[in-house]
């Protein structure tokens, strides 16, 4: 296993590299200054600019100017945000407990709602509970998740008042008071709940018919045969086996969060890193915009790693490929 | 196709359906999946005799024009569901707006096939170090976070060339990648059979085996994942589109149509604005799907139905 993980490991760096030399030649593509935000977009004097041009080595061939940037990113450098006047890098510090914060929750309801789900409908396949469980995971794999969130909104929020309809938290509590995170949890709780239930149906489809499949194998009999109450059979036993192979789909899920992160928060006006990003590309704060799509391209491989990897974990087959 | 030696030689042996027979007729047996596709023959067909259906519909058939005496009015009998905050005919619009969802939605995807096919089946059909390369590529493409790349890409493009075809080659660029893998898979399976070597020793060229043989044996997974794939990318373009990231905002289009829900009073006091193109975009999403679903059913020779 740890040989395969190094492997896996290994292959990243290239793609690591090809990734932030496409990310460099993006933020070249870009009108102005978009890497360090140092010069400053109102002074139209060329002489200044110039100036600041030779001064952040702009001048030096790609190639140098890319290893410097790439040093510096590496080392947390990402630039100075033309918005906030600030380094990118603690403003995008600032919003990533907010992401953890809905990407952790919309997992946990997601998790919630998929057992409950798969477990019943792979204990009574083709019954009517099953086809009505089915028949809602089909309707909500096809809902875009943008329409889900506009018609949450306006029932949950709007209509029956019981969730707020954005921010992350309520401007009138006291930080670090009980009040304080009760607040934010009830305000991450709808934007998690329409996040969660993206992903909700493939995990149910796949629990159920891993449910269904293994119920048929030899140890179920010999459970059964020995007189084991049927509900300990399905709970303890058949989950356990049904359980491993939905582990794979968590790093599948770190990528599908970020894409949904971006526009559920925005929608949600919930501010982390999602909606940080969509931000900086409409008030063209560049060096935000490209330190983020670094790090989301880099979340994002990273989701790919630890879904090979736990793949690696669960079936030890991929090991020796 | 009957025994040799029975009673039933002398009469000559019924023809057997050929597989696409057998496909369609489990197909038009399929309750859902024809009904999905009445509805969205009857979307397409409005969306696109939207120009000449506009004068019947409304007062109002100018889709761009701002009309500053009629903004915001509740469904009534000359305006069937009301008019947006620009004093546009919803309606109308909303026949429009389909017009570039779906037109982006479908170019889109035959972006997306086309090159997912090419190289999918170049790469399983050589093997080896063309291989490695394509696929290499392939996983390239693929790691890359697919929304965080279309906005970003679309920003630098968006002031050189029109914006609707960049948005389409945009994300056809991008999302290839599951094609390609799952044709390049089929690929492989499928040139392990002797007709593929038998064309090959009788000197076909590789391009003529690919194009005869191998991409008509892939050809109904391929329609089943395009179908899916249309359904994701009209999704795709919505999302973008009511992000403010996608067509132009004067293009109706199904996302921009809805991103009127993003003024708190629009979305909590005039539902007749952005509730009809919500609608109307997840019943032709999951119509979509059920086509899908329909198709992948009906090419499937182990199913019975």
């Amino acid at each position: 296993m740890l040989k395969y993980s190094i492997r896996r490991l290994l292959g990243m760096i290239p793609m690591l590299i090809l990734i932030s030399i496409v990310v460099f030649t993006l933020a070249k593509l870009m009108p102005g200054d978009s890497l360090s935000g140092e010069i400053d977009p109102n002074n139209t004097n060329p002489e200044y600019i110039a100036e600041m041009r030779e001064k952040l080595g702009y001048n030096d061939p790609l190639p140098v100017q890319y290893f410097n940037w790439i040093t510096g990113f590496v080392q947390g450098d990402f630039g100075k945000s033309t918005k906030y006047k600030r380094p990118v890098f603690d403003v995008i510090m600032e919003k990533i407990p907010n992401t953890l914060f809905l990407g952790i929750m919309s997992l946990i309801i997601t998790y919630i709602l998929a057992f409950m789900m798969g477990m019943y409908s792979g204990r009574k396949p083709y019954t009517l509970g099953d086809n009505a469980i089915a028949g809602i995971n089909y309707i909500m794999l096809a809902i875009p998740s943008f329409v889900a969130a506009v018609f949450a909104i306006y029932f949950f929020a709007f209509n029956l008042n019981w969730f707020p309809f954005g921010g992350s938290v309520d401007i009138l509590v006291e930080t670090g008071s009980a009040e304080y995170y009760l607040s934010r949890l009830h305000h991450v709780l709808l934007p998690a709940l329409v996040l969660g239930a993206m992903s909700t149906a493939s995990y149910t489809q796949f629990l159920r018919n891993d449910i269904i499949e293994n119920s048929r194998k030899d140890f179920v009999r010999t459970a059964r045969a020995k007189g084991t109450p049927i509900k300990k059979i399905y709970n303890v036993h058949i989950l356990r086996n049904s359980i491993i192979p939905l582990v794979t789909f968590l790093g599948f899920d770190f990528a599908a969060l970020i894409g949904g992160a971006i526009i559920t928060e925005t929608i949600f006006t919930y501010p982390g890193i999602g909606m940080l990003f969509l931000d900086s590309v409409n008030v063209r704060d560049y060096p935000t915009l490209m330190a983020l799509t670094m790090l989301l391209s880099f979340l994002t491989l990273a989701g790919n790693l630890i879904a090979d990897l736990l793949y690696g974990i669960v079936d030890p087959r991929i090991r020796l490929e | 196709m009957a025994s040799s030696n029975t009673i039933t030689q002398q009469q000559k042996p019924e023809r057997s359906l050929s597989p696409w027979q057998i496909a369609r007729r489990k197909f038009l047996r399929n309750k859902l999946a024809m009904i999905s596709t009445v509805f969205i023959i009857i979307v397409t067909a409005l969306s696109f005799a939207a120009p000449f259906l506009a004068p019947f519909l409304s007062p109002l058939p100018d889709v761009a024009r701002v009309n500053i005496g009629s903004m915001n009015i509740p469904p009534n009998s000359e305006h069937i569901l009301g008019t947006d905050k620009s004093g546009r005919d919803v309606l109308t619009r909303l026949f429009y707006g389909g017009r570039i969802s779906l037109l982006v939605g479908f170019s889109a995807t035959l972006m997306v096939i086309t090159l997912g096919t090419l190289v999918g089946s170049i790469a399983g059909f050589f093997g080896g170090f063309v291989d490695n390369i394509l696929m290499r590529f392939t996983d390239f493409v693929l790691n890359f976070p697919f929304l965080v790349f279309v906005i970003v890409l679309n920003t630098i493009l968006r002031d050189t060339i029109d914006g609707v075809s960049v948005l389409i080659i945009v994300i056809g660029v991008l999302s290839w990648g599951g094609v390609a893998r799952l044709v390049r898979s089929k690929v492989l399976a499928e040139k392990e059979n002797e007709y593929v070597l038998a064309a090959l020793s009788i000197g076909c060229s590789p391009l003529k085996v690919i194009r005869k043989h191998l991409l008509p044996n892939v050809m109904s997974t391929i329609i089943v994942q395009a179908t899916l794939i249309f359904a994701s990318m009209i999704v795709v373009e919505s999302a973008l589109s009511y992000l403010g990231f996608g067509v132009p905002q004067s293009v109706p289009s199904w996302g921009n149509m809805l991103s009127s829900a993003n003024e708190p009073d629009v979305l909590q006091g005039k539902p007749w604005i952005w509730m009809p193109p919500a609608l109307v975009l997840t019943c032709t999403i999951l119509s979509i799907n059920f086509i899908g679903e329909g198709l992948k059913d009906a090419m499937n020779p182990k199913s019975l139905r």
